[in-house]
């Protein structure tokens, strides 16, 4: 956009998303393809391995796998713009049905963890800013760099380990106890396990990048001003500094929503807990297509937004990245995102 | 006289010339503060320049290195051989013959933590290589293509990577069959490039237009003498960090995918691998099977990321004005 006109810029958003799932989509669905496996073994089970030779011709003839895979897209394309995504060869009903059953468990892992991590990320960055180099933030700053460093599902078997297998006082699998779906105390009994991991996994990150954000802040010539018109520090690090952190800050979350849902994936197939995760892994694994299109589209369909999100708050901040500059925030590396 | 220079040997170098004389005459004039107050001064200007010198990561240099020489040399000092499976000791409490106990495989651990540190400090080195090699190639064609092509590849890249990394890695597995050393190293390497990319972009685009690059080409370098000989020295500096991270995160990749049975077999030996077995040391209550191998991973990790910090400048550098 130049500046002028607000739709065009918007709209331009919109399309890119649209476009850059359409190509998503093509990518996940040539590669899934190309895996060798055999999604019959996740419709027709053990029972597969056995069937006869025309058998089998007539089982892939059922569920659409004989043609080539350029007819196999445009026939999924089809039908994914009627909503209608096809069945998964394992659960035998609707892929949103099944995704329906579980995307709740998942949101209310990643979502309560994602609210604690931007809570308790923007304290934990505006203390050791505050206490620069002194005592509290070397301590937390060695703390944090070591937490950081501890596998997630390392830090699951140990929870697990020390509360469920010795101690027998927090569930160690599952989202609830079978037979008591509704219960509520049991859920979040059952949540305080791997919303630790959740959230000491990524706490430290954005914590130290807040805290970073602020030491620049602290250095920035208006403090020196605000400072010699006789402002408190407190009022200076609170009204002056954190409002100008801000919008920086948002732009992090937003690039964090991805890492955070990738870390919540490797923590629910650890606990067995299930949601969303849990399912994509089975549905990589052994090749339910249809199901694993959708949720690659899910997920996929997350991270681009949010990366959108991102570019689009540190746009509005500075106008300058428009004309093509780095928006500054680095990636994490790794199976994050 | 100085105009001369400029065209004798160029700007670049007679810039290089005239700032070693300043240098010259500033030394030659501490020198000729001789007496007390001179060697004050002195003082002053050495304790300057050590206060300015970051804390160098030493105990994280020497832990990592005492690791990595034990992992490579671990046939000297072993008592066991790390792949016998003694069956008549299965899941062994740690003890005096097994240090660390034994995995339910009756492995000895401690033999299998030092024997399999290798393969995990190999996968790091090993993908890092390869993400370090895609990304630099990936942001320098980024940053030289004109505006269109550059956009396109940046967006590319980003719906590529916007796919989970888990299922990334899960298809390219499928795809490249069963996982050893070099294939897992390579999965892991193309999953983590963007990062570096990103920089490498950045920094090419700031000095794609400067004269020595210009010139460069104009006397008919390749695309390859360009990179290395003009815009590596110029972004290898901000990209370090990042590369020393990535050979956390790669270790850290290995050791998941591993454990969640998509990575290394359990016949080759790393730590994520001797962690596979950590559901069934769950049910039978084995800890050693999970704290020791966890233990030496997060000690590795933690002295790599000292070390990858250290070589970064925080903003601490300079004075707080608050």
């Amino acid at each position: 956009m130049n500046g002028k006109n607000p739709y065009l810029y918007y709209g331009g958003k919109v399309l890119g998303f649209f476009l850059s799932m359409a190509v998503l989509s093509f990518v996940v669905f040539y590669i899934a393809r190309l895996a060798p496996g055999d999604p019959l073994v996740s419709y027709y089970g053990e029972r597969a391995e056995k069937m006869a030779p025309d058998e089998r011709a007539a089982a892939t003839g059922k569920l659409g796998l004989d043609d080539p895979v350029s007819v196999q897209y445009i026939r999924w394309i089809r039908g994914a713009l009627r909503g209608d995504f096809g069945i998964s060869y394992k659960y035998k009903t609707d892929v949103t049905q099944v995704i329906g059953g579980r995307i709740g468990n998942t949101l209310l892992l990643g979502g309560t963890g994602f609210i604690l991590i931007f809570v308790f990320s923007l304290l934990l960055g505006i203390l050791c800013a505050w206490f620069e180099d002194r005592f509290p933030d070397r301590v937390i700053c060695k703390i944090g760099t070591i937490t950081s460093c501890i596998p997630e599902f390392w830090l699951s078997l140990v929870l697990i380990l020390i509360f469920a297998v010795n101690l027998h006082i927090l569930p160690g699998s599952g989202a609830y106890t079978a037979g008591r779906e509704g219960d509520i105390k049991d859920r979040i009994w059952h949540l305080i396990l791997p919303m630790t991991i959740v959230v000491t996994g990524h706490l430290w990150y954005y914590a130290f990048m807040i805290r970073n954000k602020i030491l620049e802040e602290i250095r920035s010539d208006y403090v020196l001003l605000a400072k010699a018109k006789g402002l408190s520090k407190r009022r200076i690090m609170f009204r002056q500094c954190l409002r100008n952190v801000m919008p920086a800050y948002l732009s992090i979350m937003a690039i964090s929503v991805p890492h955070i849902m990738g870390g919540t994936y490797i923590i629910e197939t650890v606990f067995s807990y299930p949601g969303i995760g849990t399912l994509s892994y089975e549905s990589a694994r052994f090749q339910d297509y249809n199901l694993l299109m959708v949720l690659c589209m899910l997920s996929g369909g997350v991270v681009i937004l949010c990366n959108m999100a991102a570019q689009t708050i540190n746009e509005l901040i500075d106008p300058r990245i428009r004309s093509g500059r780095d928006n500054g925030i680095s990636e994490v590396s790794g199976l994050g995102g | 006289m100085e105009d001369k220079w400029f065209e004798l040997v160029g700007r670049e170098s007679a810039s290089r010339v005239l700032s070693e004389w300043e240098e010259d005459r500033a030394g030659e004039r501490d020198r000729a503060r001789s007496g007390f107050w001179g060697s004050f001064w002195q003082k002053i200007n050495r304790i300057k320049i050590r206060k300015k010198k970051r804390n160098r990561p030493v105990l994280s240099l020497c832990l990592l290195l005492i690791v990595m020489a034990g992992c490579l040399g671990c046939e000297l000092f072993i008592p066991k051989d790390p792949l016998y499976m003694d069956l008549a000791n299965y899941a062994h409490e740690p003890c005096r013959e097994f240090w660390f106990g034994t995995d339910t495989m009756g492995r000895d651990l401690f033999s299998m933590i030092w024997y399999g540190g290798r393969i995990s400090l190999l996968i790091g080195l090993t993908a890092t290589a390869v993400s370090t090699l895609i990304a630099v190639i990936f942001g320098a064609v980024s940053g030289l293509s004109p505006r269109w092509l550059d956009a396109l590849l940046m967006r590319l890249s980003e719906i590529l990577l916007s796919v989970p990394g888990l299922l990334l890695v899960v298809l390219l597995q499928a795809v490249l069959g069963k996982a050893n050393v070099w294939s897992i190293s390579f999965v892991i390497g193309i999953t983590g490039w963007m990062g570096i990319a990103k920089v490498v972009r950045t920094e090419t685009k700031q000095i794609r237009n400067s004269e020595y690059v210009t010139a460069s080409k104009c006397m008919g370098g390749g695309f390859f003498h360009v990179l290395w000989n003009h815009l590596a020295p110029n972004f290898i500096s901000s990209i370090m960090f990042m590369v020393v991270m990535n050979v956390r995160s790669a270790i850290l990749s290995e050791s998941t995918l591993s454990f969640m049975g998509i990575g290394l077999p359990l016949d080759i030996i790393s730590w994520g691998s001797m962690l596979t077995l950590a559901d069934k040391a769950l049910l039978s209550g084995a800890w050693w099977m999970i704290l020791f191998p966890g233990a030496f991973l997060i000690v590795t990790l933690v002295c790599i990321t000292n070390i990858g910090s250290a070589l970064k400048d925080g903003a601490g550098s300079r004075e707080s004005n608050l």
